[in-house]
Order: C-alpha cells, then structure tokens, then sequence
C-alpha cells in the first residue's frame, strides 16, 4: 500500500511539473497561433472572394460540411457567397473556405487547416490543386472520385484518393447550400 | 574518461546509426522524406525531444522506480513533443504544417523511447546528452540522405527553405522532366530503405570482418 502510494506520488509529481511546463508555453504560443490563424483565414477570404466586396460572417448549423457564409456583393446586388466548409480527410478533419456564384458554380477555393500526410495528402494546400473543382457545382458535377478526372489530374491526386474526396464532397456541399440561397439573402 | 564521452557522441552517426543500422523510427523516415525540407524539420524536432528527454530522464534515474517507468517516461516525452509541436505551430507555421501527423507521432518514435530505456535511465546526465545529439545527427544523416534521394529522383527537385526572394525548390535539369514517380510514394520509400540498408549492412560486415 505504502510503496503504491509512493509511486502514485512520483507519477503524479511528474505529471504536475509537465502539465505546468505545457501551460506555460501554451500560454505563450496560443495568442501567435491565433493570430497566425486569423491572418491566413483573411488572406483565404481574400484570394477566393474574386474581387467583390466580403459581407459580415454567419454561422451555419446542422448544414453538412458548411461552418459559416459570408455574402460576396458587387454594389446593392449579391453576386455569390465564400462558404467555410469542413471535411473529414485522412489525417483527421481538414477545412477550407470556396466562393461560389449564386447558382452555385464554384469559383476558387482555399486549404486552411489539414493534417494531411506529407508529400501526398498536403499536396492539397498547393496551388493549382483546387483547380478541378472551379467551375463546377451549378451545371457540371463537383468531382468527388478520381474517375471522375482526366488522366493527367488523375495522376496529380494518385495517393491521396481521401483527400481528394474530402475536398470533393466539402465543395460539393457548400455548392449544394448556397442552391438553397438562392441570392434572397 | 574524454574518449568515452567523444564514442558517446560519435557512435549513433555510424556504428549504431539508428535509422540504417539499429533500424529505429522508421515510420517517419518512410512517411516524411518526400522532401528535404520535411526531412530536416522532423531532424529538428527528434533532436530537441530527444535530447531533453534524455537529460531529464538521466535526471530522474534514481527517482523513478523501474515498475513505473515506462508510464513516467511516456509522460515526459509527450510533453517535450507537446511543447516542440506548440512552439513549431507559432514560430515556424511552414514546417509545422508541413510535418503534419508526424510531429505529435514523435511520441511513439522508438528512438526517443528506446535511448530513454536503453540509455538514459543507467547513465549520467552528460552522456546521456552526447548520446542524444550522436542519435540525432545519426538519424539527421538517415532521413535527410533518404530524402535527398526519394524527391531528386521521384520529382526532379530539392526543397529547402525559403529565404528573401529565393523560394527554397530548387529544379535539377533532366531529373525535374523525367521524375521517377514511384520514389515520391509509400513503395519507392520502402525500396529504397531496403537498398541502403543491403548497403549499410555490407559496408559494416566488411568492416567486422577486417
């Protein structure tokens, strides 16, 4: 009992000094990460919002693969939507931000977070990669599998079919919610 | 006593290099040597992990009974991968996201764990500290060669870092139009391991048997 008790209070000495030294440098991490995070969610906003005017941000729920949407404006009149959408790839839950017209056409798409496998699954943050899906989503199908692919694109993406899929079926997704928009809002 | 420290040091580049010779962690050096660069980051990150778990561990070698000291040396070396994964994710975004799932599976790299039990628990903090940078470079050299070889060969290119106007991909002529693309995935890694492992396993019966 005694000799137990010794070694759940080492273990737990242990314990202590390490989760002192994790919040310790938690706290000094977590305000450059946030800020690191808002940065590159801003600059995303940017490169997909094809130079209309980024409206006020709202949450979406119970909407798969869409987090929140933010109306695209060129004057009085609405001219599409940024949908912040979420996947489920192969190293875990990967997000990214689209634009779509009103008929829901997509028009350029981002990676934010991913923990996708280096050299296969991460080639998703490159550019170029997106590519695929512009222009797809209102009259020609978002692709989710590779079949659906010309042979060259096939290959770029030979690898990291879960990815592709996670990134296909995501756009796919906020395609599908911003039909139900309409441009009314 | 100095040229037991300085063997301390130099053993893991060659004798008992960890990814060609003790064939340890080898699921980052398969998983991450698609590019230089990732290479050199995972180097880094080994190399601060494994050095202070081995000082703290030495440290605590008296203190932690041998019937809990896995668990103990679990948490240590968690911990150490928890705060390199948080300082990387501030200070170095690039390599953090380029490092992805193989950061935080620092954790379960048998060399940290492995020189923590073969190595820290019975020696004193010093060695155990030569032993961690030995290790380090030795894996370092492992993963970086393994690299070098895989993204030459499997997309004609080699990554650096980007530094002012350069972008850190350097193109290699001929080698970036005629790429091998099976080096650049899972098989290609797993080939070439085996060939520089037949390799290195003759280069060290060769010197065992002079």
């Amino acid at each position: 009992m005694k000799k137990n008790l010794k070694y759940a209070f080492i273990l737990l000495s242990i314990c202590a000094v390490c989760a002192f030294a994790l919040g310790y440098t938690n706290s000094i991490t977590e305000p450059v990460i946030a800020r690191q995070e808002l940065e590159k969610k801003t600059r995303a906003l940017e490169a997909v919002s094809n130079g209309w005017t980024i409206g006020e941000q709202e949450s979406v729920e119970s909407v798969p693969y869409v987090v929140y949407s933010l109306p695209l404006t060129e004057g009085d009149a609405t001219t599409g939507y940024i949908v912040g959408l979420k996947g489920s790839g192969y190293g875990g839950e990967l997000t990214l931000v689209a634009s779509y017209t009103l008929d829901g056409k997509m028009l350029f798409a981002q990676m934010l977070a991913n923990s996708e496998t280096p050299g296969l699954g991460k080639k998703s943050e490159l550019k170029g990669y997106m590519d695929k899906f512009v222009g797809t989503g209102a009259t020609k199908p978002v692709p989710t599998t590779k079949d659906m692919l010309n042979s060259s694109d096939a290959a770029a993406v030979s690898g990291s079919s879960v990815t592709f899929m996670a990134v296909g079926k995501a756009i796919r997704g906020g395609s599908d919610y911003v039909k139900t928009l309409g441009g009314s809002k | 006593m100095k040229g037991n420290h300085m063997k301390e040091l130099t053993k893991g580049f060659f004798e008992q290099n960890p990814v060609f010779i003790v064939v340890l962690g080898l699921c980052p050096v398969l998983g991450v040597s698609t590019q230089v660069s990732n290479a050199i980051g995972m180097s880094a990150g080994v190399f601060f992990v494994l050095l202070f778990s081995n000082i703290i561990i030495s440290l605590l070698r008296k203190v932690i009974p041998a019937s809990i000291h896995i668990p103990a040396y679990i948490v240590v070396i968690a911990s150490l991968v928890t705060v390199t994964e948080m300082v990387m994710h501030a200070f170095v975004p690039a390599v953090y996201s380029a490092l992805g799932v193989y950061l935080p599976l620092i954790v379960v790299n048998c060399i940290i764990l492995g020189r923590a039990e073969a190595f820290a628990s019975k020696n004193t903090p010093l060695d155990s500290a030569l032993d961690a940078i030995g290790m380090s470079i030795g894996f370092a050299m492992g993963i970086t060669l393994i690299a070098f070889i895989r993204e030459l060969f499997g997309s004609g290119t080699i990554t650096l870092f980007p530094v002012g106007g350069f972008s850190g991909v350097i193109n290699i002529p001929w080698f970036y139009d005629n790429p091998v693309r099976v080096m650049a995935l899972a098989p290609g890694a797993l080939l070439l391991m085996g060939y520089l492992k037949a390799f290195f396993d003759w280069k060290s019966s060769r010197k065992k048997g002079k």
